[in-house]
């Protein structure tokens, strides 16, 4: 390896790209991957449970198989993020392993809390607030999560995700539980695939 | 302190280097273990230590050790001045290409 005053201004030059690369590659979390994991569990999950109940008269829910598509779908999509996040942190300490530790404990509270009130509303409110609550509420809470993980990372394709995804949620509220399936498969599942794409071209220069 | 093509001397070694460029990916605030750090550029325990004191002395890194026995940690961050230090050379050495490119020679 060279040392000192040996280099070059080109080597020196090369010696940084080499270590941008592989700093990035080994220290940062990618966005991409977390983006399509997420994306696949809304489009091809929501999409089955969406297929389920079209043409369902009156309305009776997804089927259990959909359901299921969408657990394991959900179940892969965290244990990739897992795996991609605890290989990226390795080592690293400090403020923002911190800020990400509490927008993860936030998104598993708020989601555990929407569980909780799935199970409470099911008997008492309509089958169209019910599927609000079930489907588009975890796309409002996704939303917000992206929204405040922009914040740290000062990503702006985050934040316009996560907007995307507040308004696209919000917009369930007028909607029938078809059409709220719909949405979150396509408005849902269909902008994480596009911002992992937006991510991978962005950053294309850096590899 | 610059050296006769303006480059900071203290960074401009290939170790010490990668060890800016690495450090300056992270986020203000945060910090790296020594082992990572050792891991990602592939260099000896040894001859990482003497490249951060060198950093150190210069007021480009700052290096905290914590705990102790088997949770003993060295944690290594880019410092503020650190930063600027790099932001420096990396546009020093892109005039020296810039240069270089329309002279059409080889800089050093």
């Amino acid at each position: 390896m060279l040392e000192d005053q040996d280099m070059s201004a080109q080597e020196a030059a090369a010696v940084v790209q080499d270590a941008r690369v592989r700093a990035r590659r080994e220290l940062v979390i990618s966005a991409p991957l977390v983006y399509t994991a997420w994306g696949l569990v809304w489009l091809l999950g929501y999409g089955a449970m969406w297929l389920s109940v079209r043409g369902q008269h009156p309305y009776s829910g997804p089927s259990g198989v959909s359901v299921a598509v969408v657990f394991v779908l959900a179940g892969f999509a965290v244990a990739a993020v897992v795996v991609i996040v605890s290989r990226a942190a390795a080592g690293i300490d400090g403020q923002s392993v911190r800020y990400r530790n509490i927008i993860l404990r936030t998104y598993a509270t708020g989601y555990l809390i929407l569980l909780c009130a799935q199970i409470a509303i099911k008997s008492s409110v309509s089958t169209r607030t019910y599927a609000f609550v079930a489907f588009a509420a975890p796309l409002l809470l996704g939303g917000l999560t992206y929204i405040l993980a922009s914040a740290l990372g000062r990503n702006r394709t985050a934040f316009v995700l996560g907007a995307w995804l507040v308004i696209a949620s919000a917009s369930c509220a007028w909607q029938a539980p078809a059409a709220i399936l719909a949405t979150c498969a396509l408005a849902g599942g269909g902008a994480c695939l596009l911002a992992a794409v937006i991510e991978t071209r962005l950053h294309a220069h850096d590899r | 302190m610059t050296a006769e093509n303006g480059l900071d001397p203290v960074i401009h070694g290939a170790v010490r280097l990668r060890v800016m460029v690495t450090l300056a990916t992270l986020r203000d605030g945060d910090n790296l273990s020594f082992t990572r750090l050792q891991e990602l550029l592939g260099v000896t325990p040894g001859n990482l230590i003497t490249h951060l004191r060198k950093l150190e002395d210069a007021g480009y890194v700052t290096t905290v050790k914590s705990g102790g026995g088997v949770n003993a940690r060295t944690s290594v961050s880019l410092s503020q001045q650190g930063r600027k230090a790099l932001d420096t050379y990396t546009a020093v050495l892109r005039q020296l290409l810039d240069s270089a490119s329309t002279n059409g020679t080889r800089p050093h």
